[in-house]
């Protein structure tokens, strides 16, 4: 029988084990927790900013949310201005292979339109980013995208559309390739057009998905549409209009306005030359000149109703009054002014009507300058511009303590002061709106217009009788007439100042004018036109400028559903019904 | 006691199931959200595009030049118009039928030619 060892009383167990080994082990995992806890603690509590941000970098993503730029409308919802997208086009050089892909690539070029090589030579400027081209057209983009060529990529971006083209251009104006106003109202309302772009934080999973909102979304607010007081139709007619007139007397330029008698709302303003807003390649200074805001000139005779409604104001002449302009001459202080043809003894109404200067100036010289500054001023001449526009300048009007008599004299036929084809048109408004000048505006309004007092409503009155005189047969702008309606209005012929002077005979550049309503009895427009230096052989005011007035206001007229005053003869010709047999 | 415990913990193992399915889910649609967002703005500027594209066709420069050389229309004149006046009264309708024929005779003769 063998000897067995019961398992219990095994000598190994017997033996002792030291006290401080399982001391030991226990510390051991005490410690491992503590520096568990520890790095918890320190992760948790001291260093949580650090490691929150890491995370972000790593996940949490900022996304703009873009504002559309408003729209700019005119008066009956048209777009005169809009956002679209348009795509510009970019790419990583370093990426592309331009051999491999040349084929790719030749499409490319002709898809934007460009040579190859000027492709190549722009692939070549850089090494990790070039743009390709900018704001391209969103069929096209689509196409690039199809052709899938590595290392070129698309941004999104956004490009203003002009539908109207350079009929409206000069009023529009245009912003540049970062969305921001440079012309016109563009840059006029460019702060309410303007949005204001949202953001978001989201955070994005491996893949790029946006998985999760994080803190609150700012939403984006798109900027306001501006709708003008403008009617495209018009637009676009005295655009024609003035644009085929200025080729027809080769003139520098010229420009029209187009005002709503009653509400004081531009209706049209264009110029000649004008450019497309969304092509300004090779723009002349010439071409982006807003003339019919910006340049200021000598009125001419174009200021005569003032001086008489002045006259007529004060009792100091009545319509029938008579002067004597002969013999076509007459000498202030040792100058003599001139009429363009003599002309005798003359009635108030005459003188306008036949624009003598003589006739004008013994009106004027009549009155205290202080009265005929005061009534200049009050029609806005050498004003600070009413209307708020880039560029808008006051003339000029100097303050009458300098005048010198002859000053005087000629300042009330239009000499030695200036003034803008559009301050001229408002100051227009004196006669259509019963001797009060309103304000003038470019944003659609429906209210009539309340105005300065500058003439009393019967001199008014008996101004526009005068002005109807003067465009009618035996007055200097006959060709402003139209078929059915009744105008009035006065034309001017202003040298335009050469230096010091006004050049000499044979040398003299014109600058013409015609300014006048309809119809006339209860206004509705008032319709300015001035060309510059027309040099096709005619140059009076009467000449050039008014068949430009008189096509306006027709078609004006028509347009706004304004019935004819006057008797037509009617051309309608009923088409008999051809007999069977 | 035992029973108990194995009881609560698998329950508490189908909510932690559960609560990754939600999460999971729920960043799922959040995706689509974003995706659907995106493409609205997509839309919404393609329908502006065609918008001012549908308007360029449509300018007074180009009605104008289609009706001029192509359909060889012109402008209309005030020769050629008739304006009609047309003047609103109120009446009952016997007044009507007995004044008829005289509004529209007067209406023809207050034409303008």
């Amino acid at each position: 029988m063998s000897r067995s060892v019961r398992y219990t009383s095994s000598p190994l167990l017997a033996s002792r084990t030291p006290v401080w080994r399982s001391k030991f082990v226990v510390a051991a995992i005490a410690l491992a927790f503590g520096g568990l806890a520890a790095r918890a603690a320190y992760i948790q509590v001291y260093a949580n900013d650090f490691f929150q941000r890491q995370g972000e970098v790593r996940f949490a993503r900022t996304l703009e949310l873009p504002a559309n730029r408003g729209r700019i409308l005119d008066r009956n919802g048209l777009i005169l201005a809009s956002s679209v997208v348009a795509p510009s086009i970019w790419a990583i050089p370093d990426d592309v292979d331009a051999e491999g892909e040349k084929p790719k690539l030749q499409k490319l070029a002709k898809l934007l339109d460009m040579p190859y090589t000027e492709l190549a030579k722009k692939l070549a400027e850089d090494k990790t980013f070039v743009w390709v081209k900018r704001q391209v057209d969103a069929d096209i983009a689509k196409e690039i995208a199809a052709l899938d060529i590595k290392g070129i990529y698309q941004r999104k971006e956004y490009k203003r559309q002009y539908p109207e083209g350079e009929a409206a251009a000069h009023i529009v104006g245009f912003t540049n390739v970062e969305d921001n106003g440079q012309e016109g109202v563009e840059l006029l309302y460019n702060q309410r057009l303007l949005g204001k772009p949202g953001m978001r934080h989201v955070i994005k999973d491996r893949l790029g998905r946006a998985v999760e909102d994080r803190g609150e979304i700012v939403p984006p607010v798109d900027g306001q549409d501006i709708q003008l007081s403008v009617d495209s139709k018009v637009q676009f007619f005295a655009y024609e209009k003035i644009k085929a007139a200025v080729l027809a007397q080769r003139a520098q330029a010229g420009s029209v306005v187009v005002l709503d008698a009653v509400t004081g709302e531009v209706l049209a303003l264009a110029n000649y030359p004008s450019y497309v807003p969304d092509k300004r390649h090779n723009l002349t200074g010439a071409q982006l000149r807003n003339r019919a805001l910006t340049d200021t000139f000598e009125p001419g005779s174009v200021m005569k109703p003032f001086t008489v409604g002045m006259g007529l104001d004060s009792g100091r002449i009545k319509p029938g009054t008579v002067i004597d302009t002969a013999p076509g001459s007459w000498n202030i202080t040792g100058v003599t002014i001139h009429d363009a043809h003599p002309h005798g003894a003359l009635t108030v109404q005459q003188v306008i009507q036949v624009s003598s200067n003589v006739g004008t100036a013994k009106i004027a010289m009549q009155m205290p300058p202080s009265d005929m500054w005061e009534t200049f001023s009050k029609a806005g001449f050498g004003q600070k511009p009413q209307i708020e526009f880039p560029g808008v300048v006051s003339g000029r009007l100097r303050p009458y303590a300098k005048w010198r008599p002859i000053e005087q004299a000629t300042m009330s036929y239009g000499y030695g002061l200036s003034a803008s084809l559009f301050q001229m048109v408002r100051s227009y408004t004196v006669f259509s709106h019963d001797g009060q000048v309103i304000p003038a505006t470019l944003l659609k309004t429906s209210e009539p217009a309340v105005g300065v007092t500058v003439f009393s409503a019967s001199t008014a009155a008996e101004i526009r009788k005068m002005l109807q005189m003067a465009a009618g047969p035996g007055g200097t702008g006959p060709k402003a007439q139209t078929q059915g309606y009744s105008v009035g209005g006065k034309s001017g012929t202003a040298y335009k100042q050469q230096g010091k002077g006004y050049g000499s005979d044979g040398n003299r550049k014109y600058r013409s004018w015609f300014v006048g309503m309809a119809p006339i009895d209860k206004p509705r427009l008032i319709v300015g036109v001035m060309l510059d230096e027309p040099t096709a052989g005619r140059y009076y005011g009467g000449d050039v400028a008014a068949p430009v007035f008189s096509e306006t206001v027709q078609q004006t007229l028509r347009m706004m559903n304004v019935q004819p005053d006057i008797a037509v003869r009617p051309n309608i010709v009923a088409s008999a019904v051809e007999e069977s047999f | 006691m035992t029973r108990i415990n194995l009881v609560l913990l698998l329950a508490v193992v189908a909510s932690a199931i559960y609560l990754v399915n939600i999460q999971y889910e729920s960043r799922r649609l959040f995706t689509e959200l974003h995706k659907a967002q995106n493409e609205e703005r997509r839309l919404e500027s393609e329908f502006e595009r065609l918008q001012v594209e549908k308007r360029a066709q449509a300018t007074s420069a180009r009605v104008d030049k289609l009706a001029r050389e192509k359909l060889q229309m012109r402008l209309v004149q005030p020769s050629i118009t008739t304006y009609v006046n047309y003047t609103h009264t109120d009446s009952t309708p016997s007044d009507r039928v007995a004044t008829g024929a005289v509004g529209m005779a007067s209406n023809v003769a207050g034409a303008r030619p």
